[in-house]
């Protein structure tokens, strides 16, 4: 029974890729461009050289700390449209205390310096989503409103400190700070950022957390069924807490290591790839894999191979990015339905 | 061809994955009569029932209705050829009044609703039929007897010459029912024809003309009024079952002497709480539950016999007075505090309140017990092994048939399901168990054996809280009966003062 049910998933995405593909490639028979040559370059870029794979891996990584944010609290059925916001919440605040120490004369070193700033990360995009899970615990407010307003905030507050002159370079037109000092910033090895392994540690954690803790068991069960979870006892209340908790911190995490691994200092709108937004990607990439923590991570890259390739399309063949969106919004919309039509108990 | 059948089902054959659910069955009703539907839990009654209203398809067969072949592919096919269905759970609208309910999806104009005419029609009907109800009451204001007559009419509104009641008294009162076997009598004189699915062998006996008995997807026969005895009836259902029968077709277990413990385990003192929209809320209960006895609680659904099961494992529900477990105040408790304590429970809608649906095994044995240090490591890791040996455990202890641990419980049948949520309770050593409509919806051998769990559990000294929908179990198994109507006590009964009548009474509210 669970491997007929294997194949008919793997079927689906199969087949939802299949008909995104057919899509976009009529699409690009209406425009005139060579169909063959497109998919070529949409699939093959990360792969043919290691400039390709260096930006794929950088793509993925702030792409994993977006999906889990969202994944997370959808397995209790709540919608974390926040991913973004706290993304960036965590991000400046990261931004701000690294600038502000050496600034007030405290100079630490990489070993202390590094660890802090991830620390701070996590509390604040922690502490960001836990507004809106406060809100929905306490006053019942559906966080899909609460994170999307949230949005608007961590935007501003982002631009608020970008344009601060305590922090803004005076020599760039748009709102950027200076620099980080050396001690908070990371490096990359042969071209891959070293948050990489942050990265691979927070699949790991996430993993641990759903499969084999009392948290994780807790989530999964009010997943399953919320009367039953709550009438045996699971606190609703606190779950929704740490679980908002828990998303916010993993995307301030990605916040901070785009701040001091990617940029090495605050720019207005960095977490965003080819004009999109790593939040609203990471709302597609878990939806790719109804939410599974587990094929997370796996989804995120393939995005991140479909987002590479079309850099390089708008790079190679004039065709805009959007039409690489096109073809993600489509296989998610392929597969929603696939599954819903296939998968659908009886 | 006997010009007086209704419905001919012919050798009909309906396969679910490797599960025979009707294997060549052979079912006829004629016009005008009750036919009773009799089989055990799975025996596929309401397989049957919904290849004939349309939500199945057959794999093989026939049927005729009226001496015709038709083909039924959907519930509009089986109205357009008379068949009307009631299902077991209300499918009507609750912000809807009766009349709103009734007319939905059925008038010929496109874009208005002529309320004020199809009214007059309805009350014509229901007139006709001598079933009366409120016709501009919203219908979550009404009882489950008045839903029932409303879901009545609602389809002979639409033309249903032959009715389908799926287990039509489960919801009902003992008055209820009585009031719904005289609905169906007349309805049967203004020549509607009943198929009357049910578990109870008192409702054949009292409400049926002819009855099918089905077992295991296959006919065992047909009886008619003169050949139906309970002796025949029982024989047909369990022929190979090892099971004894009392006159109400109940498993009969000994009750041995009650070896009461001196100090109550559990005292409730003047306890009330709030009522919500959902419950009528507790008004004043007090009473003391021994070790080592079974105490039965009788009451309608609806009158305070939930809160009274939740206020016991969520104390915190309560608004006045005090609850103790062993002379220990419980009052400030968690859940999970309160099943530290040696309390367990099982709720009243298994699917609903007791399981995780899509968890395995495991994961559903370990809800409410995934606090505890047996289960943990460091107090944050769950221990799955020892999970998994507590399912196994569990698995032998209360016979539940499932291929493995790591199964799917939704794939489980109902019986089985029970028998988790149940083996829940006794992963540990359990001084209280508060127990909700344990045995409702299954086959007799399945409630057997949870009965003799009960009473094994009281004979090892423990306490039953029995919440219960049937009198005559609750008589069966209870040291004592406690009664509630509108979240009031009304009476606690012994043992030796048991007495149908004035418990029925006081459960509908009559006067002590």
């Amino acid at each position: 029974m669970k491997n007929k049910d294997l194949f008919r998933v793997i079927i689906i995405y199969f087949l939802s890729i299949f008909f995104a593909f057919i899509v976009i490639s009529i699409i690009a028979i209406l425009f005139r461009y060579d169909v063959i040559k497109v998919l070529k370059t949409l699939l093959t870029t990360s792969f043919k050289t290691s400039f390709g794979f260096q930006e794929t891996i950088k793509k993925t990584i702030p792409l994993i700390f977006t999906t889990y944010a969202f994944t997370i609290p959808f397995m209790i059925k709540f919608f974390n449209i926040g991913g973004w916001g706290q993304m960036l919440f965590g991000g400046t605040v990261t931004a701000v205390v690294g600038l502000t120490l050496p600034k007030i004369g405290i100079n630490l070193p990489s070993f202390v310096m590094i660890p802090l700033l991830i620390i701070t990360g996590i509390l604040a995009g922690g502490f960001f989503a836990l507004i809106a899970g406060f809100l929905v615990a306490k006053f019942d407010i559906n966080p899909i409103i609460s994170t999307i307003m949230l949005n608007f905030v961590a935007v501003q507050f982002l631009n608020f400190i970008a344009t601060n002159p305590i922090y803004r370079d005076p020599y760039e037109g748009h709102p950027i700070t200076i620099p980080l000092p050396k001690s908070g910033t990371l490096g990359f090895i042969s071209g891959i950022p070293y948050s990489i392994i942050f990265a691979i540690i927070s699949i790991i954690f996430v993993f641990y957390l759903i499969k084999k803790t009392k948290l994780g068991y807790e989530i999964t069960a009010i997943g399953y069924n919320l009367d039953s979870a709550q009438k045996y006892g699971i606190n609703f209340q606190k779950t929704i807490l740490l679980t908002f908790f828990i998303s916010g911190a993993l995307a301030g995490l990605g916040g901070t290591f785009e701040v001091i691994n990617i940029h090495k200092k605050l720019i207005e709108g960095f977490a965003q790839t080819s004009g999109a937004q790593y939040g609203i990607f990471g709302v597609l990439t878990s939806l790719i894999v109804a939410g599974n923590p587990i094929g997370a991570p796996v989804a995120a890259f393939l995005m991140s191979v479909l987002l590479v390739g079309a850099d390089a399309l708008q790079r190679t063949m004039q065709i805009p990015v959007e039409m690489v969106f096109l073809s993600q919004a489509l296989i998610v919309l392929f597969i929603v339905t696939f599954r819903e039509r296939f998968l659908r108990r009886r | 061809m006997n010009n007086n059948l209704f419905v001919e089902l012919k050798n009909v054959k309906k396969v679910f994955g490797p599960v025979i659910a009707l294997d060549n069955v052979n079912f006829s009703v004629l016009k005008g009569e009750i036919h009773g539907l009799l089989g055990e839990n799975g025996a596929g009654k309401s397989t049957l029932m919904n290849i004939l209203y349309g939500l199945y398809s057959p794999d093989k067969g026939e049927i005729y209705i009226e001496g015709k072949k038709v083909k039924i592919n959907s519930p509009f096919d089986s109205i357009r050829y008379g068949v009307g269905m009631v299902h077991q759970i209300s499918t009507l609208v609750p912000q809807f009044t009766a009349t709103e309910n009734i007319i939905l999806g059925t008038g010929k104009d496109k874009y208005r609703l002529k309320i004020e005419e199809e009214k007059e029609k309805i009350k014509k009907l229901s007139t006709e039929l001598g079933l009366d109800f409120p016709l501009d009451v919203k219908i979550k204001d009404l009882s489950a007897g008045i839903k029932q007559k409303i879901e009545i009419v609602r389809a002979l509104f639409r033309g249903a010459k032959l009715l389908i009641l799926d287990e039509p008294t489960t919801s009902l009162v003992e008055s209820e029912f009585k009031d719904l076997l005289k609905t169906l009598k007349s309805l049967v004189k203004k020549g509607v024809t009943i198929i009357f699915i049910t578990h109870k062998m008192r409702e054949v006996l009292e409400a049926c003309d002819r009855v099918t008995i089905l077992r295991r997807g296959k006919v065992q026969g047909t009886l008619d009024k003169k050949n139906m005895t309970t002796e025949n009836i029982v024989k047909m259902m369990f022929i190979e079952k090892d099971i004894k029968v009392t006159d109400s077709a109940l498993p009969k277990v000994e009750l041995p002497e009650s070896k009461k413990s001196e100090k109550p385990v559990l005292i409730l003192k003047d306890v009330s709480t709030e009522p919500t929209e959902q419950s009528i809320g507790l008004k004043n209960i007090s009473f003391e539950l021994y070790g080592g006895e079974i105490v039965g609680v009788a009451s309608v659904s609806g009158n305070g016999e939930k809160d009274l099961a939740e206020i016991i494992i969520n104390p915190k529900k309560i608004t006045n007075g005090e609850i103790y477990i062993d002379g220990e105040k419980i009052n400030d408790l968690s859940t999970l505090e309160v099943f530290s304590k040696g309390v367990f429970y099982t709720p009243e809608d298994r699917i609903k309140e007791g399981i995780l649906p899509e968890g395995n095994l495991k994961e559903n044995i370990l809800l409410g017990h995934h606090s505890e240090e047996r289960f943990l490591n460091r107090k944050i890791f769950v221990k799955w092994d020892e999970a998994r040996n507590a399912t196994l455990d569990t698995i032998k202890k209360f016979n539940i048939y499932a291929p493995n641990e790591d199964i799917v419980i939704r794939r489980l049948s109902g019986g089985n399901i029970q028998k988790v949520i149940m083996g829940r309770a006794f992963v540990n050593p359990i001084k209280l168990l508060i127990t909700h409509n344990p045995t409702s919806g299954l086959d007799v051998s399945t409630v057997e054996f949870i009965f003799k769990k009960l009473v094994e559990t009281r004979d090892n000294g423990s306490s039953v809280l029995w919440i219960g929908e049937d009198l005559d179990e609750l008589m069966i198994l209870s040291d004592r009966i406690i009664v509630l109507y509108k979240g009031e006590l009304q009476g606690i009964f012994k043992r030796s003062e048991f007495d149908k009548y004035k418990i029925g009474l006081l459960m509908i509210g009559g006067q002590k």
